[in-house]
């Protein structure tokens, strides 16, 4: 124990800071300040554990302080404030909407929107990131992260029956040529533990493993992101929760050791070299199928009144949050541990894995214990919820935490950040066209951000629970791309007959985030709500998640790149009609390079959506299906290279974002909604990165089809240059190939909006694009497809 | 004791170039490799016991072989680097085999920790340990020797 700590209340500024940088709690000098004030108050010195608890609760990680904080926003001449950034942004969009389908919004652990046409079920979902665990430890981080996520689905309501996992990583390039600090890990090696942390605890618990991307950037180079996501299936009569005075407090699941300690306070620190091995977590994804057993047979029971999760924070977290109204009377003596050479402060803030509190009527413990042994699930009960409004820890006669819960939850002082824009230069002039375009769209398909993946989806079981109707692999050969993916969740309704199901997919475009930050969120948005549609789902029931990276928020211009993001969050959110339901945000994602310097990720927002997919037999996939179909492109193609593939293999000159207009979109896609209901779309596929040409090259070699096409009918802005047409990446675009019986019938549903032939498939195995009279490309598709099958692991 | 686990020669094509793949980007050239896995078990069973344990529970019989004496996987002029999860590191297959152990046994062994062996013919050692570390060990959660076999 530091020796300072016992005199706490008389250190100065320096030593808090001191102090604070010794045990690594990550609090700022003015919440230290803040810390002292309440204890010289209480009139005596803060204990280890008090500090500890202080320290985790106040996290970043806990308390979203930057997100949910005050922020003076500084465009130009112009200053607008905020109180809440969060709240006046996402929620904001959220309460607005006011989706009578949305179930439980930003309360739980989890969003919960109805799920299929009896009003019986709600589907949960939600998305977390698990970064700078994930930069030390790539495979326990990655398993860790997705057990935490699991947990957070099976601690929302009274739990929800995980049916499937998400996964989005963004690692540096593997090819990169920068210099690494001493300590750091190659790209290709996170990657390998990450990919591998995923698959081990996904298929371990036996939940697919079905919808994500990979994203490759030198800015991820310090600091790789991973998030991770789980939706489950929950009874809507399960949704409500309520910790009851007198309720024992239950812990199952996984034993308490000295792994993760400090790991909610580490994710507001920056990475360096002294990066401690506490911080590392181990996952046990037998331990958290035995708690999910357990948990799925005491709900359908009624045997306790509330769960959570332990995730960042351990006992103190769960604990503190399910007797934020009654208080807790916590003793850590009949915690169950891994190891018995461990303080009581650290069993009381320990993020050991796999573990679930349960607040449960002293009647019902009997049978909770049954359960619990016929599962082989460990289990202590740690005490009880008085409805005193007071957190008391005690391991023994050892008095650990003795706190107002009003002072822990509600004393955080937060302070107004500022925020500025940051200043980009745009070149708005023609891209310069470069000679073969054929040649140009073998480099798209085989550049990193592009290739195929298969080599890391085939790892991942995305099979089990046998539900995944359209897989994250399509087509002729299994290995298309696919746009989304659709679930039907039969292995938690347990309704053979029942052929309902959902959609997930996500949209990321930091690329277009580096340019503007605005623009970024309502291309992601965009991108989810097209990937969505390309599988059939119902759109204008689209719910999404918002996961926030970031760098150090200290900095004005990424608290500016924030509030950009955060405010098109908002607008798409609204003109699209579709509610924020659950979001996170992780901040300080920087490090110091080899030279020192600091290393910075680009602001970075990953939108997750889930649309409801009524009659999953009727779902449509990417590949083209019939010769002889005809070809169309809808949405209209704007001038723009800024963020492309394009841009990032070689500088066309043109950095300039193509703006989304939102209006046009939401027409567009309720139009050719309307299409797929009737059966006139054979497949569809989205336009996003490497543009149109890599849109139509990977529907046809998906489907072993080859394509005639001639591209000069399109919609497109004036002065688009053919490079722009087959290689920039404007949103609100996507390929259809239309059945030919149905094609008049099509043509009527779309009327008015910007829907236009290009071509037809052909059996011939060769890709032809044409401009009128001048011919873009002919390519093999077989060629294009070598091009593209890369072995990223 | 330390029970010793590899695939059988004639199954074993297929991990071996992957791994050897994995050390070339690492910049190793190398010109032959086995892997093997390693379970400690603390516990006072016999040689029979042990033996046991690795012929029925650890190892399946068809595409693997045992040992409990560690290195006799076959592979000559070799370096063996030996790699542990740290002490203070939970180790969730170690766990589950202890368990299992207990449930073969019918008594629990002190601890099981699980780790693996790689056998690595290369000129240098200093080259290999430089790979090692780029590759298969992180230093915050792992420790690993080499040694010539």
């Amino acid at each position: 124990m530091p020796t300072t700590l016992s005199a706490f209340n008389g250190l100065d500024e320096k030593e808090l800071a001191e102090l604070d940088a010794a045990c690594g709690w990550s609090l700022s000098g003015l919440e230290l300040k803040e810390v002292q004030r309440q204890f010289r108050k209480m009139g005596r010195q803060p204990s280890r554990g008090e500090l500890e608890t202080i320290a985790q609760t106040w996290s970043e990680h806990c308390k979203h302080k930057t997100f949910s904080g005050p922020v003076s926003f500084r465009d130009g001449g112009k200053v607008k404030k905020y109180k809440n950034l969060f709240k006046e942004t996402i929620v904001k969009a959220t309460k607005t909407l006011n989706k009578k389908w949305c179930l439980s919004v930003f309360t739980d652990n989890a969003g919960i929107v109805e799920f299929g046409t009896g009003g019986k079920w709600g589907l949960a979902f939600k998305a977390e990131t698990h970064n700078h665990p994930c930069a030390v430890e790539p495979y326990g981080g990655a398993e860790t992260g997705v057990g935490g996520v699991i947990r957070d689905i099976l601690g929302v309501g009274l739990g929800a029956k995980p049916v499937l996992n998400t996964d989005n990583f963004c690692f540096g390039r593997l090819d990169t040529k920068k210099k690494l600090p001493r300590n750091s890990h190659s790209p290709e090696r996170i990657m390998r533990g990450v990919v591998e942390g995923v698959r081990d605890y996904g298929n371990r618990i036996g939940i697919p493993t079905a919808s994500g991307g990979i994203y490759f950037d030198d800015g991820y180079l310090l600091n790789p992101l991973v998030y991770v996501g789980c939706a489950g299936l929950i009874p809507v009569d399960k949704i409500e929760k309520k910790v009851l005075p007198g309720d024992l407090i239950v812990s199952i699941g996984g034993r308490t050791g000295r792994d993760g300690i400090h790991g909610a306070t580490f994710s507001s620190a920056n990475i360096d070299e002294e990066t401690s091995a506490s911080a590392v977590q181990i996952g046990h994804a037998v331990n958290e199928k035995k708690t999910l057993d357990v948990l799925m047979r005491a709900r359908d029971l009624g045997l306790y009144n509330a769960v959570t999760d332990c995730g960042a924070g351990g006992f103190s977290s769960a604990i503190g949050e399910l007797g934020s109204d009654t208080g807790a009377r916590v003793r850590l003596e009949k915690a169950q541990l891994k190891d018995t050479r461990i303080e009581p402060w650290e069993i009381w803030v320990s993020e050991s894995q796999e573990r679930m509190i349960l607040s449960v009527p002293e009647a019902k413990l009997g049978k909770l214990e049954t359960i619990l042994n016929a599962e082989s699930c460990e289990y202590c009960v740690l005490g009880s919820f008085p409805g005193d409004g007071r957190l008391l820890v005690t391991h023994g006669e050892e008095k650990v935490v003795d706190l107002p819960m009003a002072f822990l939850h509600g004393g955080v002082p937060n302070f107004e950040k500022p925020a500025a824009r940051r200043k980009v230069k745009i070149s708005a002039a023609p891209p310069a066209r470069p000679a073969g375009l054929g040649a140009v769209l073998k480099d798209l398909l085989a550049h990193p951000n592009v290739c195929s993946r298969h080599s890391v989806i085939t790892q991942y079981d995305h099979e089990v629970q046998g539900g995944t109707a359209i897989k994250p692999l399509q087509g002729k050969y299994g290995d298309g791309p696919g746009d989304a993916t659709v679930i039907c969740p039969r292995a938690a309704t347990l309704d053979q007959e029942d052929f309902a199901g959902f959609a997930v997919t996500h949209g990321f475009g930091p690329g277009v985030g580096r340019i503007d930050p605005y623009q970024m969120a309502l291309h992601s948005v965009d991108e989810a709500v097209r990937n969505l549609l390309c599988v059939g789902a119902d759109v204008s029931r689209t719910a999404i998640l918002d996961n926030f990276c970031a760098a150090s928020p200290r900095d004005p211009e990424v608290m500016g790149d924030l509030v950009l993001a955060a405010e098109g969050c908002h607008d798409a959110a609204m003109a699209y009609g579709a509610p924020f339901i659950s979001g996170k945000d992780s901040f300080y994602n920087q490090a110091k390079d080899a030279e020192g310097k600091e290393y910075p990720i680009p602001i970075s927002l990953l939108i997750s959506a889930t649309a409801p997919v009524r009659d999953v037999r009727t779902a449509i996939t990417m590949n083209f299906k019939e010769a002889g179909n005809p070809v169309y492109l809808a949405g209209v193609s704007c001038r723009g290279m800024g963020g492309s593939v394009y841009n990032d293999m070689t500088y066309s000159g043109n950095n300039q974002v193509s703006p989304l207009d939102m209006e046009a979109s939401v027409k567009l896609y309720a139009a050719l909604s309307k299409a797929m209901k009737a059966g006139c779309v054979a497949a569809a596929h989205d336009v996003s990165q490497g543009g149109l040409g890599v849109t139509l090259a990977e529907m046809a070699f998906s489907g072993g089809f080859g394509a005639e096409l001639d591209l000069s009918g399109a919609a497109a802005e004036k002065g688009l240059t053919p490079l722009e047409l087959l290689f920039g990446e404007s949103p609100a675009r996507l390929v259809l190939e239309v059945v030919k019986e149905k094609e008049a019938e099509f043509l009527k549903l779309v009327k008015g909006r910007p829907v236009a032939e290009i071509g037809y498939v052909s059996e011939e195995p060769v890709l032809e694009a044409l401009l009128g009279g001048e011919r873009f490309f002919r390519e093999d598709i077989n060629d294009l497809k070598r091009c593209w099958k890369k072995e990223l692991i | 004791m330390i029970i010793e686990i590899w695939t059988k020669e004639k199954y074993a094509g297929n991990e071996e170039a992957s791994f050897i793949g994995r050390l070339a980007h690492a910049g190793l050239k190398i010109e032959a490799a086995r892997l093997s896995r390693l379970y400690r078990v603390d516990a006072e069973f016999t040689r029979d016991e042990f033996d046991k344990l690795g012929s029925s529970l650890l190892t399946d019989p068809i595409t693997e072989r045992y040992s409990l004496s560690p290195g006799k996987t076959g592979l000559k002029d070799a370096y063996r680097v030996e790699v542990w999860l740290k002490e203070s590191v939970t180790d969730v297959v170690g766990e589950s085999v202890k368990e299992a152990i207990t449930g073969v046994m019918g008594k629990a062994p002190g601890a099981v920790r699980f780790g693996r062996a790689y056998y690595v013919r290369c000129d240098s050692e200093v080259k290999l340990k430089h790979a090692v570390t780029r590759t298969l060990v992180n230093a915050v959660v792992n420790k690993f020797k080499i040694e010539k076999v």
